[in-house]
C-alpha cells in the first residue's frame, strides 16, 4: 500500500528562517493523521508543501506516491481560516467545484449542505465561521479526493461548531475511506477522531506514529530524586525535579519494571505535551543537570 | 473555469459594458449631425483647392455643436481607457485572491494554476478588444470626416484614439494590472502602480517609441521669411526665437527649427538697428534674408498613419502576450 504522505529530509525555509527543518516522514494510507504541535511549528507549511502550495527547500516528499502539485485531484485541502469566496453564495461554491472537479460528488455536496443546515441561496461571506469551515469541508470532500489535508480547520470554531465539524469529518472518512492529515494546536480536538499522530516542534517532528502505540509506549515514572542515567533501556521525553522527587515521561517498547519508579499511564495530551516541553526546553535541560553534578 | 471566471467578473464585465454602450450612444446619435455638417459646409465630396476652405467652414461648424462634446469626450474616454482597464479589472484580478487567501481554496481544486490564470487572463482579454475594438472601431469611422478636414489623426492627441491602437493598450493595460496584482499581491498597491505603469508607457509612446517606430523624414530648407508664424526677440539682448509654420498638411511635425548659417539652432542675436521696436518690421524681414537662415524639419507624414498603427499594435500585442507568459510563469514557480 503506497504511504499518504513521504517526506524525506524536507526542509522548507522563508528567506532566513527555517519552517521546517529536516522532516522524515512516513504517514500510511487509510487513516486519519493528526498534526499537532504549537503555533509556528510548520504545520501550515508541511501541509501546503504535501498539497502543492509550496515547494520544498530541499529534501523529498510524496504524497499518494507523487510529487504534489496543486490542481491534483487526488489531493484535497482546506486552508487555515478556511478562505471561501465572500460573494458567492453556497449554491455557487457548489457549482464552482462542480466545475474544476472532475470528480465531483453532488449528491454528496448537497446531502451534506442539508445536514449541516446551511441555506444554499446564502452568500459565504454572511456564514459564521463554523458553517464556513463546513462549506470549504463540504467542497473539498465532494471532491471526492484520496487524501484530505486539513489546516486547523477547527482553531476559530466555538466549542459545540468544534463537536460538530469533527463529527462530520468522521461520517465522511467512515463512509469513504479516504485519508485525512489534520493539523491542530490542541490535542483534544485530534484524539477523537485521529488513530495517527505527528508531533511537530520547533520544526521537527518529535514523534510520529499510531495513537495506540503512542499510548502504550510512554510511561510517567515518579521516584526518588536521582540524577537521570543513561542506558535505562528508554528515551526521557521530559523531566522534572523536586528537592525529594524525579518525575520523567519516558518512551519505552519494554515494560519497566523497576520497581524504585512508580509507573503511571498517560493520556495522548500529556504525551504531546510532555514532547512540547522537552523540545523547547532541550537545551536549559543540560545546564540544570550540569549545575546539579 | 470559464463559468468562475465570468461569475468573479461579471460586476466589472457589466459596469464597462453599460459604459460603453453610452459612449456608443452618444457616436451614433451625433452620426447624423457630423455627416450633415459635412455635407452642408461642402466638405463631404469636395474636389481639388476647394477642400481647404470647405474643411475650414465644416471644423468652425463643428465647434459649436454637440458632436464636438463627442468628439472631445471620445478622446478623453480612450486616453482613460487603458489605465482604467488595468485598475478596476486586470490589478484586481489576482491580488484579490491572493489577498483574501481564497487562491488556497481555488488551488485545491482540481485545476492546474496555468490554466486558472489563463482564463482569466483569456476572457478578460477578450472582453477588452472586444469592447475597445468595437468602439474604436466606430469612432474611427465617425470621426473619418473631421479628422480627414483637420489633418491631425497622426498626432499624439488623435492616434492612441484611432484604429487598432486602442485595442492594444486596453489589452496591455489588463495585462500590466493583472501581473502587477500577481507579483505584488497587494489589491491597492498592485492599482496605484498600474495607473503609474500605464499611464508612463501613455507618455512614452508619443515621446520615445513611437518616433522610433515611424521613422521620420528630416528636410532642410532655406527659411522663406513669409512662412514665419512668430518671432520672438529680447530687445536688450538681441537674442531671437523664430516660429515656423509648418507646410504639411496633415503631418504629425517632431521638431521644426531655425537654423543659422553656422548650422545650429538660429538665436540670433538681431541687428538691432534692423529689427525691434526702433525698426520696421520690413526692414528685419530684409535682414532675415540676408542671414542664410534655414529650417529644419522632422515630421512623420499624414499617409504612414497605417504603417505607424501596424507597428505600435504589433508592439502592443507583444508587450501584452510577454507579461502574459511572464505572469503564466509567476505563478507556476515563483507564487508561494
Amino acid at each position: 500500500m503506497t504511504s499518504a504522505l513521504r517526506t524525506e529530509q524536507l526542509t522548507k525555509r522563508y528567506g532566513r528562517r527555517t519552517a521546517l527543518d529536516r522532516c522524515t516522514l512516513d504517514v500510511p494510507a487509510g487513516h486519519v493523521v493528526g498534526l499537532v504541535g504549537p503555533n509556528g511549528a510548520g504545520k501550515s507549511t508541511l501541509l501546503q508543501l504535501a498539497c502543492g502550495l509550496l515547494d520544498p527547500t530541499a529534501g523529498r516528499i510524496e504524497t499518494l506516491g507523487e510529487r504534489p502539485a496543486s490542481g491534483s485531484p487526488r489531493v484535497g485541502f482546506v486552508a487555515q481560516d478556511t478562505p471561501v469566496y465572500g460573494g458567492l453564495t453556497v449554491a455557487e461554491h457548489l457549482r464552482l467545484g462542480a466545475h474544476l472537479n472532475p470528480s465531483w460528488d453532488a449528491t454528496l455536496a448537497e446531502r451534506r449542505i442539508a445536514q449541516v443546515g446551511l441555506d444554499p441561496a446564502q452568500r459565504a461571506g454572511k456564514l459564521s465561521g463554523g458553517q464556513r469551515a463546513q462549506l470549504a469541508l463540504t467542497v473539498a470532500a465532494a471532491k471526492r479526493p484520496e487524501l484530505l489535508l486539513l489546516d486547523e480547520p477547527v482553531a476559530a470554531l466555538d466549542p459545540l461548531a468544534r463537536r460538530t465539524f469533527l463529527q462530520g469529518l468522521m461520517e465522511l472518512t467512515a463512509e469513504s475511506g479516504m485519508s485525512v492529515i489534520m493539523s491542530s494546536h490542541l490535542v483534544a480536538d485530534l484524539e477523537r477522531v485521529c488513530d495517527h499522530m505527528i508531533v511537530l516542534v520547533g520544526s521537527r517532528v518529535q514523534i510520529a506514529g499510531d495513537v495506540d502505540e503512542m499510548l502504550a509506549g510512554h510511561h510517567r515514572l515518579v521516584g526518588p530524586r536521582r540524577p537521570v542515567g543513561e542506558g535505562s533501556g528508554w528515551d526521557v521525553i521530559e523531566e522534572s525535579h523536586t528537592d525529594v522527587q524525579s518525575t520523567l515521561v519516558v518512551r519505552s517498547t519494554a515494560p519497566i519494571d523497576d520497581p524504585s519508579w512508580q509507573v503511571n499511564r498517560l493520556d495522548l495530551e500529556d504525551i504531546v505535551l510532555a514532547y512540547m516541553a522537552g523540545a523547547a526546553g532541550g537545551a536549559g535541560r543540560e545546564r540544570v543537570l550540569e549545575g546539579q553534578r | 473555469m470559464i463559468w468562475l471566471t465570468w461569475r468573479q467578473f461579471r460586476v466589472q464585465v457589466i459596469t464597462g459594458a453599460a459604459l460603453l454602450v453610452l459612449v456608443l450612444a452618444a457616436v451614433l446619435i451625433s452620426w447624423g449631425e457630423v455627416s450633415g455638417l459635412a455635407s452642408s459646409s461642402g466638405y463631404a465630396g469636395c474636389a481639388g483647392t476647394a477642400c481647404a476652405a470647405a474643411a475650414e467652414t465644416f471644423l468652425d461648424a463643428l465647434q459649436e455643436t454637440a458632436s464636438r462634446l463627442v468628439y472631445v469626450g471620445t478622446i478623453a474616454a480612450l486616453f482613460l481607457v487603458p489605465a482604467l482597464v488595468g485598475v478596476f479589472w486586470g490589478a484586481p484580478t489576482v491580488a484579490r485572491e491572493l489577498e483574501s487567501g481564497t487562491y488556497r481554496m481555488i488551488f485545491s481544486q482540481s485545476v492546474s494554476r496555468g490554466r486558472w490564470l489563463l482564463a482569466k487572463l483569456g476572457l478578460g482579454a477578450a472582453a477588452v478588444v472586444a469592447g475597445v475594438g468595437l468602439l474604436s472601431l466606430l469612432l474611427t469611422r465617425w470621426a473619418h470626416l473631421i479628422d480627414q478636414a483637420a489633418g491631425n489623426r497622426i498626432t499624439p492627441l488623435i492616434f492612441p484614439g484611432r484604429g487598432l491602437v486602442p485595442v492594444g493598450y486596453a489589452a496591455a493595460g489588463f495585462v500590466i494590472g493583472v501581473t502587477l496584482g500577481l507579483v505584488l499581491r497587494r489589491t491597492v498597491v498592485a492599482m496605484a502602480v498600474t495607473l503609474m505603469v500605464v499611464a508612463g508607457l501613455q507618455v512614452a509612446a508619443p515621446l520615445v517609441v513611437r518616433p522610433w517606430l515611424a521613422q521620420p523624414i528630416s528636410t532642410a530648407a532655406a527659411l522663406n521669411v513669409d512662412d514665419l508664424d512668430g518671432i520672438g526677440m529680447n530687445v536688450e539682448t538681441g537674442e531671437m526665437h523664430l516660429r515656423v509654420q509648418s507646410s504639411i498638411n496633415g503631418a504629425w511635425v517632431l521638431q521644426n527649427t531655425v537654423l543659422g548659417a553656422d548650422g545650429k539652432s538660429f538665436v540670433g542675436p538681431a541687428d538691432l538697428t534692423k529689427c525691434g521696436p526702433r525698426a520696421g518690421f520690413e526692414t528685419c524681414q530684409e535682414w532675415l534674408k540676408s542671414q542664410n537662415l534655414q529650417v529644419r524639419m522632422t515630421y512623420v507624414p499624414g499617409a504612414k498613419f497605417w504603417t505607424v498603427q501596424w507597428r505600435e499594435f504589433g508592439l502592443l500585442v507583444a508587450l501584452t502576450t510577454l507579461l502574459s507568459l511572464l505572469a503564466l510563469w509567476w505563478i507556476r514557480r515563483k507564487l508561494v
